[in-house]
């Protein structure tokens, strides 16, 4: 099946202490790691509590925006696989071994045509949710803060998101689940693209804009009143909201945007309609963007495009 | 306490020790161009004309250049005034959101402009006595 998931998004924070507060009280995180690189920056690892592999989130002292991302694939010789066609692709990749992140095995490195840093596993020391398997509850009794269940997806910012959606297509076997282009010709341009490999509504999206850039990472909620229910938690801890609640014309899903104690965007995002590849793909134009994005208000602010990190 | 004079419309703001610009800002009833408000993004630049002032936080390289630590650039979000400082808005003029602050601001420098010069008053009387 190949990719499976976004596995782990790592980031950079600038102060590690206001970081751990923000995603393990606010957010609901469990610390699974800790250390100091061999550069002397401090790392935390974490995992949401629907989550079994060893962590999802990594935070980086020193700095703000995205290190890398990590995707989990089904089988180990889908790793093998992903090399030849991203080599074909004409990108140059390397082989990473088991422990060079913490509690991830084997797999490969490459940097995307935008500039992001992708390393590709199937194996991570594996821990269980915190509901266990067997006669599991439905969900843990004493979750702090938000409580997330688990990492969902990311939208990245490069200078040719055409590029990047023939890459994740030829190199990932995503398909966009929606797009916005120029127009509805044929050789229109693609300013977004919601990309997935399975029936999650996307596993990454890309938006035209600088290269390299993070403009945010998402987990996942239940429904709409945990979308509410997370924004108050926002106002009561402090935590600067960018959007919403609102819900994106765009996937559908119902969204807070915030920002985390460095400036990263995050957001928690419920909903999102079944995807299939056999689904004919939606299309927005330019004069749409607005509605497509937030849904109620119609319109994009200043810092959609424009705050990234 | 430190004031920030906005240039060149004139505003003037008063703030609370170790306040950054931006909350001293909203606080006192003003909005601006934001994103992030926590140091990330670069977007609440403003140049300092006058004054100086410190970041209450690292900033990311990314995000403020060798260069921009040196020409005056200020993010406003992370930037404590030092002493009097004065400002310029980049992207457009600040805009007043809410007037019951500001009145409440401007009461507050009044009061402390009158108490600092009683002060300065009382020292002066008790060194001519001598
Ligand atoms: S608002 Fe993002 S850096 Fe100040
Ligand atoms: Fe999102």
């Amino acid at each position: 099946m190949g990719v499976m998931r976004l596995g782990y998004a790592h980031v950079r924070v600038t102060d590690m202490a206001e970081a751990k507060n923000h995603y393990a009280n606010t957010m609901g995180l469990y610390e699974t790691h800790s250390d100091v690189t061999a550069e002397g920056a401090k790392r935390t690892f974490y995992k949401a509590w629907d989550e079994w592999d060893h962590h999802s989130v990594v935070l980086e002292e020193g700095g703000v925006g995205v290190v890398k991302y990590g995707w989990k694939v089904q089988y180990e010789s889908d790793i093998d696989e992903i090399e030849a066609k991203a080599q074909a692709f004409g990108v140059t990749v390397e082989r990473m071994s088991r422990g060079e992140n913490p509690e991830i095995g084997d797999g490969i490195r490459f940097t995307t045509p935008s500039d992001h840093v992708f390393e590709v596993y199937h194996q991570a020391t594996l821990i269980g949710t915190e509901v266990g398997t067997h006669n599991p509850d439905s969900f843990p009794r004493h979750l702090v803060g938000v409580g997330v269940p688990a990492l969902d997806h990311s939208l990245i910012t490069a200078e040719d998101p055409g590029l990047m959606d023939r890459f994740l297509t030829e190199v990932f076997d995503f398909y966009a689940t929606e797009r916005v282009q120029t127009t509805l010709d044929d050789d229109a341009e693609i300013i977004a693209t919601w990309m997935t490999s399975n029936n999650q509504i996307h596993q990454l999206a890309v938006l035209a804009g600088p290269q390299g850039k993070l403009h945010h990472f998402a987990f996942r909620l239940g429904d709409w009143s945990e979308v509410g229910r997370a924004a108050d938690l926002f106002s009561m801890d402090d935590v600067p909201i960018d959007v919403g609640p609102t819900r994106h014309g765009i996937t559908r899903g119902q969204t807070v945007y915030f920002f985390d104690p460095s400036g990263n965007r995050n957001e928690v995002f419920a909903g999102g309609y079944l995807a299939y590849p056999d689904r004919p793909t939606n299309v927005w134009t330019p004069e749409k963007l607005g509605k497509g994005v937030f849904y109620h208000a119609r319109e994009l602010n200043d810092a959609f495009t424009s705050v990234l990190t | 306490m430190p004031t920030v004079t906005i240039h060149p419309t004139g505003e003037v703001i008063f703030l609370d020790p170790e306040e950054t610009v931006l909350s001293g800002l909203y606080k006192a009833g003003y909005a601006y161009t934001v994103g992030c408000r926590r140091g990330g993004c670069g977007i609440c630049k403003v140049d300092c004309r006058e004054g100086t002032f410190v970041y209450n936080r690292p900033i990311a390289d990314s995000v403020i250049s060798d260069e921009e630590r040196t020409d005056g650039t200020c993010l406003s979000c992370r930037a404590v005034p030092e002493g009097d400082i004065t400002i310029e808005m980049r992207d457009g003029d600040v805009r007043l959101v809410n007037k019951f602050l500001r009145d409440i601001n401007e009461r507050a420098r009044q009061r402390a402009e009158a108490l600092a010069r009683a002060q300065a008053d009382l020292a002066s009387a008790t060194t001519s006595k001598e």
